[in-house]
């Protein structure tokens, strides 16, 4: 009786997930458990072996991007046994041009559909057609395993984000990107310079980043589908990390044009719009709630940085870190419920989360990590990232908050720091 | 030219001996100097020569393309998060002052740095701290503060590479340096 009803609603164009519990994500599901998701190999009609190859890495993006999640647990075929309880299947077909046929680049493109079924009965969840150029089979899983994420979880998965870095030596720092998975690493800037605290815009067209030029601290902006880069601030003294507000419109930054480092909000070319601190002491490091209403910042009024709350006009300060006596770098979650930061003591930096009014201060990293730094929220609320020097050179690492789990995000023999990751 | 030849003769004798000293094996070997050879009176035009026994003027001293360190500015040590200046670096700064003020046309970049302990940014403020305390004693030694920019590079520029006291206490300096 249920059964024939979830199978109407289903008919319907209801989701099941109406009738299935297990759907509703972080606050019932224990936050370890992962949901499994059968991933069938995808159907190759056509099209010979560029089509099955396409297939092949299009399936293998989809497992890697729903591991990635978090949430999901991806199986192949050969991984089920008589006990695996499956309740989602993840299929799709291929239609590959035939060599020889067609044209234009979006005539040779194969035709694909990606479907999120209920298993075993195979029940039409969600169904996606595509027909992506060679070059885009990566981008396509991505954006299908985005709307699955969505579909399932009702909240934003990180499978089309990427992490903006600074690597190199002292000398010189460039701007770099990657995929958030590790792949497409490309180069932004290449302005023979120190180049650091790259932050992305919410729409991810625009990049605000800190440059020397000649000595003198800039903030500057990079248009990502262009590379173009414009000077937006270059005042006396000091013009520290940019930070996007949640709308876009405006940054924060550190300056110390009047002597001592103070935090203002600057327009998009520069204008002061509001200065927000005014101390002899140093104020740095500022990052916007996700409403844009608080600000979180570093002081080091009481004679050792501390992290501070005050509201988006400067008024209702208040004190937030007070073990520890260096804490730096905050970063707030999507939430706004939390805060993550980089926390001194011993010789040692280490991330730590607390929640936005102070309590449960719990450190996520311990001392085989070595030294911590720049950590920064993943739009899943579920994610950082940060830097880490555990092999002998900073490299990027993400780590799940809520398990533990950590990979590594950057490679090679450079010094990578100051990550963003894109909404 | 007599004078010429006794003098390239004082010279290669002077080769000589000098060739000789250190060598343990052989005693020092001394020939016959080019014979003197009398000229004979002028008929002939004494040539006009230069005076081969005077140095040439020395060229001018280029400090405008030196680095300070060079001609005797030298930078100034900091203890482990502080941008107070010690008595060594006040020290080190007068005499510093005295020799910018002989050369009170050349501009200098005061630039800021830290060890690499820390966070990023609080180190590049910190370093700038370090920057400005050097420069504003600078400026109360009578140093025009025109003649003084100033810059921090935080822990991203070190002088010393380890993780241990000695290099951090290299890393923690005011380093003067050409704009």
């Amino acid at each position: 009786m249920l059964t024939g009803l979830a199978a109407v609603l289903i008919l319907a164009g209801v989701p099941a997930r109406a009738a299935d519990p297990e759907i509703h994500l972080g606050t019932t599901r224990a936050s370890t458990e992962r949901l499994d998701m059968l991933v069938q190999p995808l159907e190759v009609v056509s099209g010979g072996t560029e089509a099955q190859e396409a297939a092949w890495l299009v399936e293998s993006v989809i497992r890697i991007d729903l591991d990635y999640s978090g949430f999901f647990r991806s199986l192949s075929p050969e991984d089920m046994s008589d006990t695996t309880r499956v309740q989602y299947a993840v299929e799709g077909l291929l239609e590959g041009r035939l060599p020889g046929t067609g044209v234009t680049a979006a005539e040779r493109a194969p035709l694909m559909t990606l479907r999120l079924v209920a298993y075993p009965g195979r029940q039409l969840l969600l169904s996606k057609r595509y027909r992506p150029t060679w070059d885009r089979l990566r981008a396509t899983a991505h954006h299908f395993v985005n709307e699955l994420h969505m579909f399932l979880t009702m909240e934003p998965g990180i499978s089309l984000t990427k992490v903006v870095f600074a690597r190199g030596t002292g000398e010189r720092r460039d701007i770099y990107c990657v995929d958030y998975d590790g792949e497409n690493l490309l180069r932004l800037t290449a302005n023979r310079t120190l180049n650091l605290f790259p932050a992305w815009s919410p729409d991810q067209a625009e990049v605000a980043f800190m440059s020397y030029r000649e000595g003198q601290q800039g903030i500057y902006m990079l248009e990502t589908d262009t590379g173009k880069v414009r000077l937006v601030n270059e005042t006396v003294g000091s013009n520290l990390a940019p930070a996007w507000h949640p709308d876009g419109g405006e940054l924060l930054a550190s300056l110390s044009k009047v002597g001592q480092h103070e935090i203002y909000r600057l327009s998009l070319t520069g204008q002061v719009v509001r200065r927000l601190t005014v101390s002899p002491a140093i104020e740095i490091s500022p990052s916007w709630s996700p409403t844009g209403r608080d600000v979180v910042f570093t002081s080091d009024r009481t004679g050792t940085p501390q992290l501070y709350v005050m509201d988006a006009d400067g008024s209702g300060r208040r004190r937030l870190t007070f073990e520890g006596r260096y804490n730096d770098a905050a970063d707030w979650s999507p939430s706004g419920e939390q805060i993550i930061y980089a926390c001194r003591e011993r010789d040692i930096t280490q991330i730590v989360l607390i929640e936005a009014r102070g309590e449960n201060r719990r450190l996520l990293t311990d001392a085989s990590w070595r030294n911590c730094e720049d950590p920064c929220w993943a739009p899943d609320g579920r994610h950082i990232v940060f830097a880490s020097d555990r092999s002998g050179v900073f490299k990027l690492y993400v780590m799940d908050v809520r398990d533990g789990s950590s990979r590594q995000l950057t490679f090679g023999e450079e010094s990578d720091k100051t990550p963003d990751w894109s909404h | 030219m007599y004078r010429t030849l006794v003098m390239v003769s004082v010279m290669l004798a002077a080769l000589l001996v000098f060739a000789g000293c250190g060598s343990k094996e052989e005693p020092p070997v001394v020939t016959d100097p080019t014979p003197v050879v009398t000229e004979p009176i002028a008929d002939e035009p004494v040539a006009e020569e230069p005076a081969e026994d005077v140095p040439p003027a020395p060229e001018p001293i280029n400090y405008a393309a030196m680095a300070p360190q060079e001609y005797g500015i030298e930078d100034v040590f900091f203890a482990f998060d502080e941008y107070s200046l010690s008595d060594e670096a006040m020290g080190t700064l007068s005499a510093a002052a005295r020799i910018m003020r002989e050369h009170g046309d050349l501009v200098y970049v005061i630039e800021g740095h830290c060890d690499e302990r820390g966070t990023v940014e609080y180190n590049l403020a910190l370093g700038e701290k370090r920057a400005v305390a050097v420069r504003d004693y600078l400026v109360s030694l009578g140093i025009p503060a025109s003649q003084l920019r100033i810059t921090s590079y935080g822990e991203e520029r070190p002088f010393a590479f380890g993780s241990n006291e000695s290099a951090w206490a290299l890393n923690r300096r005011g380093h003067f340096a050409r704009p």
